[in-house]
């Protein structure tokens, strides 16, 4: 299920943290309430340069964060707070960077301003929620974190996930900046992973490949001996968005075969086909009439024109011509005898 | 007289009558493979140059991939190589070391 999953995910460029709703078509709203979650477990999962001591220590406090429903709406608590901190290290990042030798001990101002950077984005909810208050922190940053961070270190005395996981942020941070302690200077590639990090923190929306775009696997069954059977084929259309007629013509042109669509709007194909050929054709088909060519977005319109089809992306307006749907250079497969006896 | 740019002989077309099949829709090889009876599959290339004598190309397919193939002459598409069984991965092997066409021209299709 999983490796289906992964196998069949057209725009699949980052191995991120998969959820186990498999084949979510919306990913996109699925995403913002996922990106909630998601940090803590990466936190907990990317324990770089962490004690083994600390590491247990976490691991039982998690556990009692499962079984105890006091625990867990501390640990729900504390991660807003958590959150807040990293929003108002967004708007530290300027200062910090200007200021290098701050009151602040250079290693903490460093790691601190870089923490937004790889952190990652919090849920869109949570985030107009703190606007205010990471404005409130602008103003006397320095201070106000430092008694931030020592507060919460206090409030989380018997929790001591927060910290740790604190900690190991930092970590992760430190692993993930060259020249966190060194004199050097910034290469440029460094600096434009760290804008685009920066940019995937504060707003998701804007990094394209932020939105996955997860597809329901083609079910495809065979029928007899000759025939295979795509069994959610207009559910698959639907969810493209696509006129089941164009899917059809380009499945059939590809596979250069023949076939139609039955009483239950199911897809007979002659031939044998297994679900993962189906699938490598479907991929195809994403690529080229369903993402927007420009900015690899899934909410695009495929219409005609002068025997043209364009695809007009409905997010970054773009539109571009696609290649019409020809099957080309079709061998005999069937038998000669029987095609003649049929023409006469 | 030949510094007045108008004057001079230009022909327009120059560069449209050669090199053009080289990019565009033209230049692609499409490479396809098609079911058979049973297990069994057949690999067309449609669209390479007609610089090239396909017959001498499928001989060297047929040696190279032990398996068999012929040259349908199509209206359309010209002449089309046949393979017997699925070739593809072979077949855009060979065309891109040979130096008949380069990755970008050739179109895989199927499943």
């Amino acid at each position: 299920m999983a490796e289906d999953e992964a196998i069949f995910d057209p725009t699949m460029k980052k191995k991120k943290k998969k959820k186990k709703t498999p084949f979510e078509f919306e990913a996109t709203q699925e995403g913002g309430d996922a990106a909630a979650p998601e940090p803590v477990q990466n936190l907990e999962d990317g324990d770089v340069g962490k004690p083994a001591v600390e590491e247990k220590k976490e691991e039982e406090t998690s556990v009692k964060a499962d079984l105890d429903t006091d625990d867990l709406d501390l640990d729900n608590f504390s991660k807003m707070k958590k959150k807040k901190k990293k929003k108002a290290r967004f708007d530290m990042d300027s200062l910090a960077e200007t200021l290098p030798d701050g009151d602040a001990p250079n290693e903490e101002s460093t790691q601190d301003a870089n923490d937004g950077s790889s952190a990652p984005p919090p849920s869109d909810d949570v985030d107009l929620d703190l606007e205010g208050d990471a404005e409130l922190f602008t103003k006397n940053m320095k201070k106000k974190k430092k008694k931030k961070r020592v507060t919460i270190e206090d409030s989380l005395e018997n929790g001591q996930v927060e910290n740790q996981k604190d900690e190991d942020v930092d970590a992760q941070i430190k692993a993930g900046i060259p020249w966190a302690g060194t004199e050097r200077d910034y290469t440029y590639e460094e600096l434009l992973t760290r804008v685009f990090d920066i940019m995937k923190a504060k707003n998701p929306d804007m990094v394209g490949d932020k939105k996955r775009f997860v597809m329901k696997p083609p079910q495809v069954v065979r029928v007899g001996t000759k025939k295979s059977s795509f069994v959610n084929f207009s559910d698959i259309c639907r969810m493209l968005h696509r006129q089941p007629e164009h899917l059809l013509a380009f499945l059939l042109a590809e596979l250069g075969t023949s076939g139609s669509i039955d009483g239950q709007n199911m897809l007979i194909i002659k031939g044998r086909f297994q679900q993962k050929q189906i699938e490598n054709v479907l991929r195809r088909y994403i690529k080229e009439y369903v993402t927007c060519h420009t900015c690899r977005s899934s909410e695009t319109i495929l219409h005609k024109e002068n025997r043209l089809f364009f695809l007009q992306c409905e997010s970054c307006q773009s539109r571009c011509s696609v290649a019409s749907i020809k099957s080309g250079f079709q061998a005999v497969t069937s038998k000669r005898a029987q095609m003649r006896a049929k023409a006469n | 007289m030949s510094n007045i740019q108008n004057l001079q002989t230009f022909d327009p077309f120059a560069d449209a009558s050669k090199g053009e099949d080289n990019r565009g829709q033209e230049g692609i090889i499409h490479i396809r493979v098609q079911q058979r009876n049973g297990r069994k599959t057949l690999t067309t290339v449609q669209g390479i140059s007609d610089d090239y004598d396909k017959k001498k190309i499928v001989k060297a397919c047929k040696k190279k991939f032990a398996c068999n193939g012929t040259v349908v002459q199509h209206q359309e598409y010209g002449e089309v190589i046949q393979l017997q069984g699925d070739q593809r991965n072979n077949i855009s092997e060979f065309i891109t070391t040979t130096g008949l066409a380069k990755k970008e021209q050739l179109q895989l299709h199927g499943f």
